[in-house]
């Protein structure tokens, strides 16, 4: 890298993600430090190198937004130069840092986030379903929202349903033989399996679906010169970028309008980093959903517009195919912690990078693709990481 | 719906979107119109989305569109709704779109294109909604 650019100046130095399941027996503010904790221990860091926090805080300067929202310089026993009340975390979470590094309104930037005590036994999650008075009346969940994206597409498309199948059994497959995921051991999946799963919100069947889980993910960033003496080989941010569209879950998403959703984030992104999505070795994208892993492959250009499920049958999607695919099992399978959920992209992004990611591990994987969000939630974000 | 304090709240209050309900109660459907660009909007907004006036009034609407998108939900969000329903985005004739049901259609049969009318149906707190019919089944 150049060297120039303020992003290129800085590097992500720890990351951590707690144990992950269904419900965990302690809540949001605990899980979320005992991540924060970990993810400075993996760094070789301590509490009193954090002078930036990007988490739920109360104040001043912020609102209590829940949950997990703390008083995290009280906690912390250290007043803090710069924070940053971030929704959602993972990519803007880290570029935010980043910027607050780079820019030197601090040094030692802590991202964190998760959810514990909040998943009652009911069917799906509370944050699926949009509080608004125009959504909630007609029973709209998070699912049936990127939902009206899909059918626009198979509707105009009709892309192959084993196909797409596939893409889920995969994904899935690759939980199967993470330990720490939730569906550890479960499966393996076919594509008949996904296809066999009950209905949800067509298209969607509960195997196409991501879980919904408790647990807290964090990382450390701090800039390139301060990287050197850490505890683990820096990774680097070498492009991103942000695109929001609206607020999410109020007016229903079109198609025409958010299916390209990130191409122009992914474009800057690739540009910084002066690379290309065909150089990307291993892809952790927000897998939200099948029919949203087939459209980022489409809205990167790797293929044409309604050509994305063909082509990851040929690409093949594996630790062996040319695109190694939610190496971790992804939403659908490792774990989706609300708002936390899009930092686990970058924890495991950051462990191939590093070569420690375990089962999943891709070889010599060199660049990562980070996502977030996606077509029914009306943003999208990028971010291109880098070993060594 | 149930305000903060538990009590059912009257919806016709609301600030900026209670005209819209109380015209639901009586059976018509309005939209927000700009005064300045005569843009039509939805969802309410304080100001107009094209030109960013806030001089805008709630003006009735024709009722009929066509379907832009529709999912047939399966399992329903709470024990309130009972399954399948056809959740739809309708594309309304004076340039404005809406979440809403599509009824008096069997699921499979809902396409995307199809015309619709408006058709006002109770929602599960018993309050009319404005849901849409296929165009030749309304009445």
């Amino acid at each position: 890298m150049s060297g120039t650019h303020p992003l290129h100046r800085v590097a992500i130095v720890g990351v951590a993600a707690t144990e992950m399941a269904r419900q965990l027996d302690t809540t949001s503010a605990e899980v979320s430090l005992r991540a924060a904790l970990a993810a400075l221990d993996d760094a070789g860091l301590g509490v009193a190198d954090v002078d930036g926090v990007a988490a739920r805080w109360p104040g001043p300067g912020g609102t209590v937004f829940q949950p997990g929202s703390a008083d995290w310089a009280e906690v912390f026993g250290q007043p803090l130069r710069w924070v940053c009340d971030t929704y959602p975390q993972g990519v803007p979470g880290a570029l935010d840092a980043a910027a607050a590094v780079a820019a030197g309104l601090c040094e030692t930037a802590l991202v964190f986030g998760g959810q514990a005590g909040v998943m009652g036994g009911s069917a799906v999650a509370d944050y699926t379903r949009p509080d608004n008075e125009f959504i909630a009346c007609w029973g709209s969940l998070t699912a049936a929202q990127f939902a009206l994206v899909a059918q626009v597409y198979r509707h105009r498309y009709a892309p192959d349903p084993e196909q797409l199948a596939a893409i889920a059994a995969a994904i899935r497959n690759a939980g199967s033989t993470n330990p720490a995921a939730v569906m550890a051991g479960r499966g393996p999946y076919t594509a008949a399996d996904v296809l066999a799963s009950p209905m949800v919100a067509e298209p969607f069947r509960l195997l196409d679906l991501c879980l919904a889980t408790e647990g807290a993910a964090a990382m450390v960033i701090t800039t390139a010169e301060r990287a050197r003496d850490l505890a683990q080989a820096p990774v680097a941010i070498l492009g991103g970028g942000s695109e929001w569209h609206r607020q999410q879950y109020v007016n229903p998403p079109r198609y025409d309008e958010v299916w390209g959703l990130g191409a122009d984030a992914a474009r800057r992104a690739f540009d910084l980093a002066d690379l290309r999505p065909h150089d990307v070795d291993v892809f952790e994208l927000y897998d939200i959903n099948t029919y949203e892993v087939v459209r980022q492959f489409e809205m990167l250009g790797l293929c044409a517009e309604g050509e994305g499920a063909e082509y990851l049958w040929e690409a093949g999607i594996g630790t062996d195919g040319s695109h190694p695919l939610n190496t971790d099992g992804g939403l659908l399978s490792y774990s989706h912690i609300g708002w936390g959920g899009p930092t686990l992209k970058i924890v495991e992004a950051v462990r191939q990078l590093r070569g420690t990611a375990g089962p999943g591990q891709v070889p010599n994987a060199q660049v990562a693709l980070v996502t977030g969000a996606g077509s029914g939630a009306q943003y999208h974000n990028v971010m291109v990481l880098g070993g060594g | 719906m149930e305000g903060p304090t538990g009590e059912l709240e009257d919806r016709s209050l609301r600030p900026l979107t209670g005209e819209f309900w109380a015209a639901v109660n009586r059976g018509e459907l309005v939209r927000p119109v700009c005064n300045d660009c005569g843009q039509s909007f939805f969802v309410p907004q304080f100001a107009c989305p094209r030109c960013q006036s806030t001089n805008w009034d709630y003006q009735p609407s024709i009722g009929r569109g066509r379907v832009y998108s529709h999912t047939t939900v399966h399992r329903p969000p709470t024990a309130a709704f009972t399954a399948p329903y056809v959740m739809a985005d309708v594309d309304v004739e004076e340039g404005w779109h809406l979440l809403t049901w599509i009824v008096d259609c069997e699921p499979d049969h809902v396409e995307i294109g199809m015309p619709v009318r408006v058709r006002f149906v109770n929602g599960p707190d018993g309050h009319p909604l404005p849901a849409f019919a296929p165009a030749e089944a309304a009445r």
